[in-house]
């Protein structure tokens, strides 16, 4: 308290600061929703909010277009991609922060996939996958995402294993567990709010990823949202009022997510950085 | 940064027990094997992502390559000479690597603000910062589409705003112009990603030692002598860590190019991945796209390496 009156004007001006943030954050999903109701003709006329607002644009990406069908497709490739991309990752993080496997280089090596272009591996990935007759269906973008979101994992994963105190394990070691049963019935249960922070997080990526999924889904019927999305645009003369609606609808699994588990996403977040 | 080790701190604990020395020896050498199976799901997830695509561009790059049939014939430095040549594609890396740094820099240079400032306001509860992470978990693609409605020179918001202030708003359409469409795409991604860079750094004020501050104030330290010598020092490390983050995150942009201006007008938001996707699916050229690709490989290297090299001092140092 002492410290904050100590000197006022500068907190206010933080104070306004976050505001103004506030401000750009807001004003432009705010616009995004206001486009969605409004008509054809306002989206080209300088109209910051519609006085009739055009509910239909809703309804109608709701019926009768591809997007309810992307968003199953979507929530589904993203939840199976994060549960295996877990499974993969988490005896990888506890090896490498408990017992140095691979000792420095291999954290490091785990993690450069990440570093290049995804576009980097669309046509060895799109290949594979035909070799293994999994194109276009959405169990071989579920498999790739699990692929891809490894190295993230492993790396947010490692911050919260070294912060497991390190006395649990060596009891139950002590008491005959092995390597695999300390794992599963040690590690695991202690880490479980752990993995679902990173599980929200993966899932979050691989529901947002578009450039795997425009190459490696190109049916109808396995599209995502991010790749329904960008067809929209593919109409000679894109109706803004229901690109708008159909982005909201889009995005409302995410958003829903986000804000019921806030905390464990920025638990999530924030704990690769700090090691 | 002291980490603890499994094998070392067992140590004193086994000796207690009281085994014998030679069982000790072949369980560990036993449990290094264990360990190492443990880390084979991720390993094997790193070549199938990493080492595969990397040896498959290496081969296509030498070869004609194309998207049905690859490795067609043994070509040796061709498509890097093709790609080397091309002024395009030369400059696409030049335009990546300058947007890197620009988006990069504005990122942590606001990150860093606003994290100062949800530290110091009393407006920081969840719910604000819940609003402020939203742009991070909405889709590229959406942020994409919500930044070309504003940026819409028909009536977005931008040609409205400034049409209601008095400002000639007609020739206002960013997205059309030479000048203006990679800077605009630039503001989606700072919208997008700045965000993250808030999170880490926000994080990292809220774990520094506040008995250190309080002594530096109660010895006359304020304002900005006090971020210099205290507040900074404590999260550079993360500041850098999250410079890195966001750099590498700007390098691999391709999603808003594709949506705002598929990398119009001309070549002037050409960002090199869109200049690989051109030519890899629309061409189905791939062995020049694996060419590019690697050279694009090396430029993100070259950008990379010596913010590497700082957060490995700024860590050792810190």
């Amino acid at each position: 308290m002492a410290r904050r009156t100590a000197s006022p004007r500068r907190s206010i001006l933080a104070e306004g600061f976050v505001l103004a943030l506030l401000a750009a954050t807001v004003v432009p999903l705010l616009y995004l929703l206001s486009v969605s109701l409004m008509g054809r003709g306002e989206t080209v006329a300088g109209v910051l909010v519609t006085s009739d607002p055009q509910w239909s644009n809703w309804t109608q990406t709701l019926t009768d277009s591809t997007l309810p069908r992307a968003v199953v497709n979507s929530v589904a490739a993203a939840t199976a991609g994060a549960l295996v991309s877990l499974a993969l990752a988490l005896p990888g993080a506890w090896a490498v922060a408990r017992f140095r496997t691979g000792g420095r280089t291999l954290g490091a090596t785990l993690l450069s996939p990440w570093l290049l272009p995804p576009i980097v591996a669309v046509v060895p990935l799109l290949s594979l996958l035909r070799v293994l007759q999994l194109n276009n269906t959405l169990a071989g973008l579920a498999l790739v995402y699990a692929l891809v979101n490894v190295p993230v994992a492993v790396w947010l994963l490692e911050g919260f294993v070294r912060r497991l105190p390190v006395e649990i394990e060596e009891a139950a070691r002590l008491d005959g567990a092995g390597t695999l049963r300390t794992l599963t019935a040690i590690v695991t249960p202690l880490l479980a709010p752990a993995l679902v922070a990173v599980g929200i997080i993966v899932a979050i990526l691989n529901y947002n990823e578009f450039l795997l999924a425009t190459f490696l889904t190109q049916s109808a019927e396995s599209q995502t949202v991010p790749v329904a999305l960008s067809l929209f645009y593919g109409d000679r003369t894109p109706h803004f009022g229901k690109i708008a609606a159909a982005s909201i609808i889009g995005v409302v699994p995410v958003f829903a997510l986000a804000v019921l588990f806030q905390r464990w996403l920025v638990g999530g977040l924030t704990a690769g950085a700090h090691r | 940064m002291c980490r603890p080790s499994g094998r070392r701190s067992l140590a004193p604990s086994s000796a207690t027990a009281v085994r014998p020395r030679r069982s000790l020896r072949i369980s560990s050498r036993h449990q290094a094997w264990a360990h190492r199976a443990l880390v084979a799901p991720s390993a094997l997830a790193v070549l199938v992502l990493g080492a595969y695509p990397l040896a498959f561009l290496l081969a296509a790059s030498i070869s004609k390559s194309s998207l049905g049939a690859p490795f067609q014939a043994w070509v040796g430095t061709d498509n890097f000479e093709t790609v080397l040549a091309d002024a395009d594609v030369v400059a696409s890396l030049w335009r990546t690597a300058g947007y890197a740094v620009a988006v990069s820099v504005a990122s942590v240079i606001l990150g860093v603000a606003s994290a100062l400032a949800l530290h110091r306001g009393t407006r920081s509860g969840s719910i604000v910062r819940t609003v402020l992470l939203l742009p991070l978990i909405l889709p590229p693609v959406v942020v994409g589409t919500l930044w070309k409605l504003v940026f819409n020179p028909g009536g977005g918001l931008l040609a409205t705003v400034l049409g209601a202030v008095g400002i000639d708003a007609s020739g206002v359409a960013p997205l059309s112009s030479t000048t203006w469409a990679l800077p605009a795409i630039g503001l989606a991604d700072v919208w997008e990603w700045t965000p993250l860079v808030t999170l880490l750094v926000f994080a990292a004020l809220l774990s520094q030692d506040d008995e250190v501050r309080e002594a530096a104030q109660l010895d006359g330290a304020h304002g900005w002598a006090l971020f210099r010598s205290i507040t900074l020092p404590s999260i550079a490390g993360v500041v850098v860590a999250a410079f890195l983050i966001r750099l590498i995150i700007a390098l691999k942009a391709f999603d808003l190019v594709f949506m705002m201006t598929s990398g119009g007008p001309g070549q002037s938001s050409t960002l090199t991945s869109y200049v690989i996707y051109q030519v890899a699916l629309k061409e189905f050229d791939v062995g020049r796209a694996a060419a590019i690709t690697l050279v694009l490989a090396v430029v993100v290297t070259l950008v990379t390496l010596p913010v590497v090299a700082l957060t490995r001092r700024v860590q050792r140092d810190g």
